[in-house]
């Protein structure tokens, strides 16, 4: 019963409900804006609500968590762009929808989604929260290293046309992602013994060259053109469309929950992974991958919304961050007093009924905010080029430079960005370099770390491999994606499927 | 009309630079945390910088910024310029930077605004190994040598340096280190059971001790902490440790070598002001912390004898890679 009330103290409190449904327009506008992020956000979120009480201060960032996950996904479908990493799989089906003038439905269906994956992930995370935590804990170096390379062998999903270019692609974002020093031993790599090499290369910097400024360059092929008329009659997904998706979602939201839940990875590789799934499992799409299938918006969107929930799992029950925002809210949970940890919810049960009821709350407001404003919102690729191409560069220099406050960051960015244009000129998909620089390090240090514990000996490590059933799951999976995607598998599908029509033929 | 010009820069030049010290801050304050979101460091800087801005008139926007044991945020913040607009947030890592073969920059490059306070190591385990305290795991090591696998977040980091001690005073162990990126990670590890035993900060671990999630092995003090009365101190194991203890990480602000006097002044005035806070001094002391709060001479003594104490550790360890008197650190008690 005092759970019940604690649940509720956000929908009778006019003022807590107000900070939400604020931190959910920021956020949502937060997070439209490349380079810009949630975490920046929230950051300066905990100087500023120091002097508050704690659920203010918790109702505000709650708001603004939910709703820059959801912003990412703006620019991505109308500019290319996307606001945000964990945005990324989504502009890959939802701008080619926005160039079909159907920017508006695209944002309907991604906005329902969001909030639908949102709720699943609160639902968990209210339900489930010490077993999903327990089961995230499970996770050893080998199975986030296994995990990097189920995620690296998504290259094949993400690049149209050539698998050989889409390979190159991913082994360059690798290698990007490896430049500077070591974080386990600190030797220097590709730094060339230059001072501006060693902290890396800012992956933002990377993404948003890679999206803006080479989409901004390929649109001046195309200056002359009329531009693209929106056509908005239809916002809110109809019933049956969401029915027929019902099952994909539930599947991506599931992966979304527990992506979000273990502490090495976030939303961004959630997304994509779902957008993954619902290539593999999705027979019929409604239009092919890349082209605008409404499958390629749900499966991301839903994911990412849920991996929210899932971040909030291990931060509740163990005080572990889930991912870099959660990460942040601990430090303010220290802030106002209360010690994050194991004990958490057995002492101040209240506080998590708390979070779940802001999480709800954001959830809805979330919906609201993002089918109004949907008119204007087109309104930005109904403009002429010769005022969106000037606009895309502007937004993707102040977002490079407000990630570090770094110029430095602005020339990677722009560098990175005519490399991405000759890229796409010459056929190579760019999202399979960003791929490579998300996972280069989940798949470096977890490798290293696991060969390490197993004294440099491979038989140790693939018996701990087949003694775990959760490495044993993870390796089988690696296996059996890979070898779908080489002619193998057809050839051993041809032969056991011919075989068995023969036999009843018998 | 050339020298005009040259003139008029440099007046230019001037005169901002007098602004920048009366008006001080007049723009948003970046701070730079050496470790990882969540980790002891961010816990402390995030929860005495809102105070320590009360005073200051100004914005701190923190930033992690991790990597290369804390290597990569020191280099990044002497890059900019000395005008108190780049804060370094840091721990006691860089004091070892040199002889670790680490980096050409210390501390030496900075000059302290405030020494906040400072940590207790503790050794934790995880639960299920056959053992419950420091002489159990001497035993355990003994017995099954290269198989316990001790966390480490790189050389310099806390877990190497009482890993030195270890080995200086029991001999060279024979266990596997794992690195993390930080205390964090490592103790996150340490739960799922990836690995064995974590030589920590408390304040790190306490609440997890406190639930059952890891037990604690040994305390690295001479007297036990009042916080956790029950835990042995490492010298009623072995009297050998005494001659290090006592031994801790520390939580300093820092900024670059060259700022002009008056903007130090200002900065520590603003963080003395933070770490005298109620609010502060409870934190601290309830995650185990002992508050310390000292600048100008007292902080800079400080830490040129934790300097020399724990670099000639490491040196007799054989855990360097250049002789700490090479670098003019002096040997302690001489």
């Amino acid at each position: 019963m005092e759970h019940l009330l604690a649940f509720f103290t956000i929908f009778t409190h006019p003022q807590l409900l107000l900070l939400v449904g604020l931190g959910t327009f920021a956020g949502v506008y937060v997070g439209a804006i490349p380079g810009l992020s949630v975490t920046m956000a929230v950051s300066i979120l905990i100087s500023f609500t120091f002097s508050w009480d704690v659920y203010p201060a918790l109702a505000l960032m709650v708001g603004i968590y939910m709703g820059g996950v959801y912003g990412g996904s703006r620019t991505a479908i109308l500019l290319n762009i996307p606001g945000a990493p964990s945005a990324i799989a989504t502009a890959m089906d939802g701008y080619p929808m926005a160039q079909r003038g159907e920017a508006g439905t695209a944002i309907g269906v991604t906005t329902t989604m969001s909030f639908f994956g949102g709720f699943i992930g609160i639902l968990v995370l209210a339900l489930a929260a010490p077993s999903v935590s327990a089961f995230a804990l499970k996770f050893q170096p080998r199975d986030y290293m296994l995990l990097a390379v189920l995620g690296i062998l998504l290259v094949g999903s993400l690049s149209q046309g050539s698998l050989t270019k889409g390979i190159f692609a991913g082994a360059l974002g690798i290698a990007i992602g490896a430049v500077g020093r070591d974080p386990l031993t600190f030797a220097e790599r590709f730094t060339f013994n230059m001072p501006l090499m060693e902290s890396g290369i800012s992956f933002i910097a990377v993404m948003i060259g890679m999206f803006g400024v080479s989409e901004a360059l390929l649109q001046l092929h195309h200056v002359g053109q009329p531009a693209i008329k929106q056509k908005i009659s239809r916002i809110v997904p109809s019933w049956s469309t969401i029915r027929k998706h019902l099952p994909l979602s539930l599947q991506t939201s599931t992966i979304g929950v527990i992506i979000g839940a273990l502490p090495g990875t976030g939303g961004d590789i959630a997304a994509l992974m779902a957008y993954d799934h619902a290539k593999r499992v999705t027979k019929k799409p409604t239009r092919p991958f890349g082209q605008g299938a409404i499958e390629g918006l749900v499966a991301p969107e839903t994911a990412n919304n849920a991996a929210v929930g899932g971040a909030f799992i291990p931060m509740m029950t163990l005080g572990i961050p889930g991912d870099a925002v959660t990460a942040i809210m601990i430090g303010a949970l220290y802030i106002h007093g209360l010690n994050p940890g194991p004990m958490l919810m057995v002492e101040q049960p209240n506080m998590f009924w708390f979070i779940v009821g802001a999480l709800v709350m954001a959830n809805f407001f979330m919906l609201i905010f993002g089918l109004t404003g949907i008119r204007l919102f087109t309104k930005i690729v109904a403009m002429p080029r010769p005022v969106l191409i000037p606009l895309i560069m502007l937004l993707s220099i102040v977002g490079a430079y407000a990630v570090n406050n770094s110029i430095t960051d602005v020339y990677w960015m722009l560098g990175f960005g005519i490399f991405g244009y000759l890229m796409r000129h010459y056929g190579y998909p760019l999202g399979p370099v960003i791929l490579g620089v998300i996972l280069s390090r989940l798949l470096d240090d977890n490798w290293r770390r696991a060969i390490i514990s197993d004294r440099g000996d491979l038989g140790l490590f693939f018996r701990g491999i087949f003694t775990s059933p959760l490495s044993t799951v993870l390796f089988l999976a690696v296996v059996l994606i890979f070898v779908s995607q080489t002619p193998i598998w057809r050839w051993l599908k041809a032969r056991i499927l011919g075989q068995g029509k023969r036999s009843v033929e018998q | 009309m050339k020298s005009i010009l040259v003139s008029a820069v440099a007046a230019l030049a001037l005169s901002t630079v007098a602004v920048s010290a009366k008006d001080y801050p007049s723009k948003e304050i970046q701070g730079v945390i050496q470790w990882g979101a969540g980790g002891s460091t961010d816990t402390v800087m995030r929860s005495v910088t809102p105070h320590a801005e009360k005073t200051l008139g100004g914005t701190v926007v923190m930033q992690n910024m991790t990597g290369g044991v804390g290597a990569i945020a020191l280099n990044f913040v002497t890059g900019k310029p000395a005008d108190g607009y780049t804060l370094l947030m840091g721990a006691e890592n860089p004091l070892l930077y040199k002889v670790m073969g680490l980096g050409r920059k210390d501390y030496s490059d900075f000059t302290p605004i405030d020494i906040l306070a400072r940590g207790t190591a503790i050794l934790v385990a995880r639960p299920g190994l056959p053992f419950d305290d420091y002489k159990g795991m001497i035993a355990y090591i003994k017995a099954h040598p290269g198989e316990l696998r001790i966390g480490a977040t790189g050389p310099g980091g806390l877990p190497s340096v009482v890993t030195a001690m270890m080995n200086n005073v029991e001999g060279k162990l024979n266990v596997i280190s794992v690195p993390y990126d930080g205390d964090g990670p490592a103790l996150t590890a340490l739960q799922g059971g990836a690995i064995d035993v974590m030589p920590a900060v408390l304040g790190a671990a306490i609440e997890s001790i406190k639930a059952g999630k890891m037990k604690p092995l040994a305390i690295f003090e001479k007297q036990p902490n009042h916080l956790l009365p029950k835990v042995p101190t490492i010298t009623s194991f072995n009297e050998a440790y005494a001659k290090y203890l006592p031994w801790g990480p520390f939580f300093g602000v820092f900024v670059k070598k060259g700022t002009p006097s008056d903007v130090v002044a200002k900065l520590s005035a603003a963080y003395k002001a933070g770490a005298e806070t109620a609010d502060f001094n409870k934190l601290m002391d309830g995650r185990g912390y002992t508050v310390m709060n000292i600048s100008g001479k007292a902080a800079q003594d400080f830490l040129t004898k934790w300097q020399s104490n724990t670099t000639w550790l490491l040196q007799d360890a054989g855990l360097t890679k250049t002789s700490p008197a090479k670098f003019g650190i002096a040997k302690p008690g001489k």
